[in-house]
């Protein structure tokens, strides 16, 4: 990370540390969503982007997680923020089972497979009566909580959880295991050839970011205070954090920070201010995205980095010199 | 005997569900792309075809389902020649993916703005209701025709893929692409006719589908996993394994929710998902 990216990185969590004393509830809870959404994208980007697996059903981690988070802070009477560790342990737990079916299938098939899966869940959750059946479940245990300060430790946990996610991406690229995910993604024979285990990179990534979205999705839910299962296995979670990633740029860490801006830009100005629906909103979501997808594959990251020279969390590294061509011939002329 | 008749009503179904992975199936084995907005065009063709019952009450609701498959044919050899060609190439196997799954919610949620959110439904009638009696099972005469129908265009697309020149056209491109340019074969012209074909079977089965059962414009992703599996369970690439995953399918889920009523899809999953873990290369399949 170069200096100035390290400053802009410490003045944004600075900035954000701040912030419940400026915003007011409704930015607040804006500015939470904003950052959840964007945990999430990067966690999908993670998969997408660094280990070439495209999830249609990372909704079921979101879905598990919050519901883990209900389940155990409701049936033990502890206080939700105490639980938030499970969210990310069943996200994970889940991912790590059924990563051995899934693994079998390649490419597209992977991904519809991992959307049956979801599809499966969901179904049993909605048929179970103790998790709420169809209606959902209440948090009971919100009387733990502070209500004047649920707001900003939402938004709190929010920051830390996408600062966490793009600082902790960063150096996860940046160290060995990052390098061989790149190769893999960038070459799968080569990389094998050199003893990278792709199987096992695309497991711990998988398992990452299962876990990251159960997390996410748990901090989600305990903002509502209530969790259904339409919401919480909702497809439309994987169509956001699609999105978001194919718009800013699949594999770059800076792509889903620009794809959440224009996500919530447009959503902002269509239901918002031209009194939209959610489903005209989509449509020129999937249009923008459609758009970018034929006319910039990578996303709108990539151009503008190159056009403008910037640098910000590039993980991408220099390969070591060669021997400079003029030493070489000369090396040559010698022996010949 | 109720649970026989069960398993002859899913194996009728199985027969529609096996058309619909046959649509997927083509598409993918001939250019190797997964087309997630499937199940979307499906539920357009069941729009269609209300629409058109609607506005010609006088004609009977099978009739509808000529102009439907040419709108169908024609639809689909424009998505490929306007968006699924230029990533057909693409180096990334995913941009396929990503990009018809883009256009799956366009569609999803267009049709939501413009036809609503309610259920709809094709009806046919007297025909819808009828049924024969064979060695004691009662059998509907539609759910027969259905798969009668669909046995006779597997024939069809089979005899057309084998036999004909076009056929033989088809199986080059899938095979080389590259090379079959020198034989003046433009292979983007016959993805176009492909896809045109496949949402064309997919027409069919949306439309056929919307007779024995109510749609949203949400339809389309259990349409798209149904077809899916069937392609999966019948193994990659294999017509009759389509087919015949189509028949496992149905037989599934009919006898899941005859056990438990208010199911949907949930043991067509299921199954799927077991077959997954003890036979991954399909049913089908008899190599290891």
């Amino acid at each position: 990370m170069s200096k100035g990216t390290l400053i802009l990185y410490c003045a944004i969590a600075g900035a954000l540390a701040i912030a419940p004393l400026v915003l007011g509830e409704g930015g607040l809870r804006f500015a939470t969503e904003c950052l959840l959404i964007l945990s999430m994208a990067q966690m999908w980007n993670l998969l997408a982007g660094y280990a070439g697996l495209v999830s249609f059903g990372h909704q079921v981690f979101i879905g598990l997680g919050a519901y883990s988070l209900f389940l155990i802070s409701d049936t033990f009477g502890i206080s939700p923020y105490w639980v938030l560790p499970a969210a990310p342990l069943a996200g994970a737990l889940v991912s790590a089972v059924i990563a051995l079916p899934l693994f079998r299938l390649r490419e597209a098939y992977f991904s519809i497979a991992m959307w049956v899966f979801a599809e499966i869940v969901a179904a049993l959750v909605m048929k179970t009566s103790w998790l709420g059946g169809t209606a959902g479940l209440p948090l009971k245990s919100s009387q733990l909580l502070d209500v004047d300060w649920l707001e900003p430790v939402m938004f709190w946990i929010a920051a830390v959880l996408a600062m966490g996610s793009i600082g902790g991406l960063y150096l996860l690229m940046r160290s060995s295991f990052g390098l061989g995910l790149m190769s893999v993604r960038d070459n799968d024979l080569a990389a094998m050839s050199v003893g990278v285990d792709v199987q096992k990179n695309r497991f711990i990534v998988f398992v990452l970011s299962a876990a990251g979205c159960g997390l996410a999705g748990a901090v989600s839910f305990l903002g509502n205070l209530y969790i259904s299962p339409l919401a919480a296995f909702d497809v439309n979670w994987v169509v956001y954090m699609m999105f978001i990633v194919m718009i800013g740029g699949i594999g770059t860490l800076e792509g889903p920070v620009i794809g959440t801006i224009i996500f919530f830009g447009l959503r902002e100005l269509m239901t918002s201010q031209l009194g939209l629906s959610g489903g005209w909103y989509l449509v020129a979501l999937g249009t923008i995205g459609v758009a970018v997808m034929l006319l910039s594959p990578r996303g709108l990251w990539p151009p503008l980095r190159d056009r403008f020279g910037l640098q910000l969390l590039a993980v991408g590294r220099k390969a070591p010199s060669p021997l400079a061509p003029t030493a070489l011939t000369e090396k040559a002329g010698s022996l010949g | 005997m109720a649970w026989l008749e069960t398993l002859v009503n899913g194996a009728l179904l199985g027969g529609l569900y096996g058309l619909l992975g046959i649509g997927l199936a083509l598409v993918f084995g001939v250019m190797r792309v997964v087309n997630i907005a499937h199940g979307e065009f499906m539920v357009l063709a069941a729009y269609f075809a209300v629409m058109l019952v609607s506005l010609f009450p006088h004609v009977h609701p099978l009739f509808v389902l000529l102009p439907v498959v040419l709108a169908a044919f024609a639809v689909g050899y424009l998505y490929q020649a306007a968006i699924v060609n230029r990533v057909v190439r693409a180096p990334d196997p995913l941009a396929p993916l990503l990009l018809t799954f883009g256009v799956s919610i366009v569609l999803r949620n267009l049709m939501v703005e413009v036809f609503g959110a309610d259920v709809r439904a094709l009806p046919l009638g007297e025909l819808s209701r009828a049924s024969i009696n064979l060695f004691g099972l009662r059998i509907g005469v539609m759910p027969l025709l259905t798969l009668v129908a669909s046995v006779l265009l597997f024939l069809l697309l089979q005899w057309g893929l084998k036999r004909t020149r076009f056929g033989r056209v088809v199986r080059a491109t899938a095979d080389r692409r590259d090379i079959v340019r020198l034989f003046g074969i433009k292979p983007d012209r016959v993805y176009n006719i492909v896809m045109g074909l496949s949402l064309a079977l997919g027409a069919i089965g949306g439309v056929l589908l919307a007779v024995r059962s109510s749609f949203t414009p949400f339809s389309g992703v259990e349409r798209l996993l149904i077809a899916f599996e069937v392609v999966v369970l019948g193994g990659l690439g294999s017509f009759w394994g389509a087919l015949l995953g189509g028949i496992v399918l149905g037989m599934a889920q009919l006898a899941g929710l005859k056990w438990d009523p208010n199911a949907g899809l949930l043991y067509g999953h299921l199954l799927f998902f077991v077959m997954l873990l003890i036979r991954p290369a399909g049913l089908a399949a008899n190599r290891a």
